[in-house]
């Protein structure tokens, strides 16, 4: 459930197709993932799930299972 | 309720700017990161049918740019830029520290940072001519002086509102600069919402993200006028629009208005209706209605605040409102795409955003009590300046009924047009009319032979030219003062003069006033010894009123340009009177 949503948002965010993104996933290899859309998705998934992470969970990013990481931590699973 | 900023940014790479006519070209220079304002101006302008180009200066980099005459952003030739400081950036340690210097330290930091905006402006206006927007500072929540900051000379608080104050006494004395209210848009929102500490640290993010797109709407204020998408008239529904029920079932003392929690929220927005009425947006009806029990209402209501002399046009009837909406627009005589439409009914609002999806369709809520902030949240009334004609719109409109009446009694078109005592004065451009003459050539649509769009800064370069005749016509008849409604520019060659812009107002129009003025330019010629006049006809969507003028008055067209020469009688109207000032 989590997962569907999260994929939709990096999905619409880096405008990539949802079939494209999984658990590594990351700036090394989605090429508009660059540090100001990372702050874009960061935005939004806290828009939707309603919640703030700190600066250190977003400056530790580097996968989408990173992100689902930190969710976990704010009860988002 | 704004769209994401992800959805703009994922819109904005979608748009062809190629398939709109209207183009705009915007400088955004800012001290921090505004990344997504780019994307947000231009998926909105593209709703508009702007076609939207943007040269986005480097972060931080608007001295530069705006220093060096050589720049990028001099060289783009923007219509419009941006320039959007932060204080932090601006006072530099001073904005931890104010606290700690001398009272005529103060001072003189308060004069020295005006001063590097004055010098900023001053090289804009050096070189370019076009408008500047620049924003002013946010007043922060917090003080290190606590509650004793009013109590001392110069606080934190005190000293940005000195600089604040020194912008917006700028922005009155030079035209072409604007002041965005950045502050108030802080306030609208709030600064704890506005500003986050961790997109400050992590990017120098000033304005919170997911509010990039509602800066951008607030900055789109100033490009609706810049662009001529502002809108001149508002057409509402009755029925649970400006009272609460239905008059035709609840009856006239059924209905809500005034007293009870929703009559009150009704109220509200009449007077903020009434209140864009007196700054000259023209207001009409499109209600399906019984007429009587409608007009009972209008006309004997002790709370309406909106009288009948309000309305510019009433139509109340069980006809479509999409027909009537297009009967109100041509008996007032203004373009679909300068109204709004105002209705409670989801199917009315469908039908009219099928029909005239020109036309800005607001559908309001169930909810009356949002009305009144649903009317002050749209921009769209912006103008870029306010004359005379614009504060007495609404008087006008009223004369114009009464012209109307005058009209139907009197059968012969000649015979209407001598009774009406028309008396045309035609005035050379001067630093008084420049506003006027300027938003002539903005908004004029129908009656424009070329559909020039000249800002006050153009008008003021041609007044001050000696081979440019400009200058524009002031129209009264025995109904009232129609204000100034005809613009006239020339250029002037030795042998010829050609007509750059030649327009009427549409309120004025098919009264023979065109050719008194066109007449009075030819007489001028001849008296100078041209040959001949030369004019163009740049057909556009709606200038169709102009198509056959330059024909019936005489002209002859060679290849694309129309020519009359001055050995041919000119012929004057005689059923009005002409004036030269």
């Amino acid at each position: 459930m989590m997962e569907k949503e999260i994929h939709t948002i990096i999905s619409k965010v880096f405008s990539i197709p949802e079939s494209e993104i999984n658990d590594e996933s990351g700036p090394e290899n989605i090429e508009s993932w660059d540090s100001f859309n990372g702050l874009v998705l960061v935005d939004e998934l806290e828009n939707h799930f309603k919640i703030k992470f700190t600066i250190s969970e977003i400056t530790d990013v580097k996968t989408v299972s990173d992100i689902k990481r930190h969710l976990k931590n704010h009860n988002i699973s | 309720m704004e769209k994401s900023l992800s959805e703009y940014i994922t819109e904005a790479k979608k748009i062809d700017d190629l398939k709109f006519n209207k183009k705009l070209k915007v400088a955004i220079l800012s001290s921090f990161t505004v990344n997504g304002l780019d994307e947000s101006l231009h998926v909105k302008c593209s709703e508009l049918g702007i076609g939207y180009r943007s040269h986005i200066a480097g972060y931080n980099q608007y001295n530069q740019e705006l220093i060096d005459p050589e720049s990028d952003l001099y060289s783009f030739s923007p219509d419009v830029t941006f320039l959007i400081l932060d204080i932090r950036k601006f006072f530099g340690e001073y904005f931890y520290k104010l606290h700690t210097i001398s009272d005529s330290e103060k001072k003189s930091f308060v004069k020295e940072k005006v001063d590097e905006i004055k010098n900023l402006i001053m090289n804009f206006e050096k070189n370019l001519n076009s408008k500047l927007v620049i924003t002013n500072f946010n007043i922060p929540y917090y003080s290190p002086n606590g509650i004793i900051e009013t109590k001392m000379e110069f606080g934190l608080h005190e000293i940005i509102e000195k600089i604040n104050e020194a912008i917006r006494k700028i922005s009155k004395t030079h035209s072409s600069v604007y002041v965005y209210d950045f502050n108030l848009f802080v306030s609208k929102f709030g600064e704890k919402n506005i500003f986050d500490y961790r997109q400050f640290h992590m990017g120098d993010i000033q304005i919170a993200l997911n509010f990039i797109p509602y800066f951008a709407n607030d900055l789109m204020g100033f490009i609706k006028p810049i662009s001529g998408k502002n809108r001149k008239c508002i057409v509402l529904d009755l029925d649970n629009t400006l009272w609460g029920g239905i008059v035709g079932e609840e009856g006239f003392d059924g209905i809500e208005l005034g007293h009870t929690p929703n009559g009150k929220a009704f109220v509200e927005f009449q007077k903020e209706l009434l209140s864009l009425w007196n700054q000259g947006i023209i207001l009409a009806i499109n209600s399906k209605n019984n007429v009587d029990d409608a007009m009972k209402v209008i006309e004997e209501h002790p709370n309406m605040i909106l009288q009948k002399k309000h309305f510019a046009n009433i139509q109340i009837n069980w006809n479509d409102k999409a027909v009537n909406l297009k009967q109100i627009a041509e008996e007032i005589n203004i373009g679909v795409d300068s109204m709004i439409f105002f209705d409670d009914d989801k199917v009315n609002c469908e039908r009219i955003k099928f029909e005239f999806p020109e036309v800005l369709t607001i559908e309001l809520t169930d909810e009356p009590s949002e009305f009144a902030s649903i009317l002050k949240d749209l921009n769209d009334f912006n103008v870029l300046q306010r004359t005379n004609e614009d504060r007495k719109r609404g008087e006008m409109y009223s004369e114009q009924r009464e012209r109307k009446k005058f009209e139907r009694t009197i059968s012969n078109l000649d015979d209407f047009l001598k009774g009406l005592e028309i008396n045309v004065k035609i005035k050379k451009s001067n630093e008084f009319l420049i506003p006027r003459i300027s938003q002539l050539t903005m908004k004029t649509n129908q009656f424009n032979l070329t559909t020039r769009r000249y800002q006050e800064e153009d008008i003021e370069n041609f007044t001050n030219n000696p081979n440019i005749a400009i200058g524009c016509a002031e129209v009264s008849d025995k109904f009232g003062d129609n204000g100034i409604t005809g613009v006239y520019i020339i250029k002037k060659d030795e042998r010829f003069w050609m007509i750059d812009t030649f327009l009427l107002s549409c309120r004025i129009m098919g009264r023979g006033v065109e050719n008194a003025i066109l007449s009075q330019i030819l007489l001028d010629a001849k008296e100078n010894g041209i040959e001949e006049i030369r004019a163009e006809f740049i057909p556009t969507q709606k200038n169709k009123p102009a198509e056959n003028f330059l024909l019936e008055f005489g002209f002859k067209k060679q290849d694309n340009v129309w020519i009359y020469k001055l050995n041919n009688e000119i012929k004057l109207p005689n059923h009005l009177k002409v004036e030269i000032e």
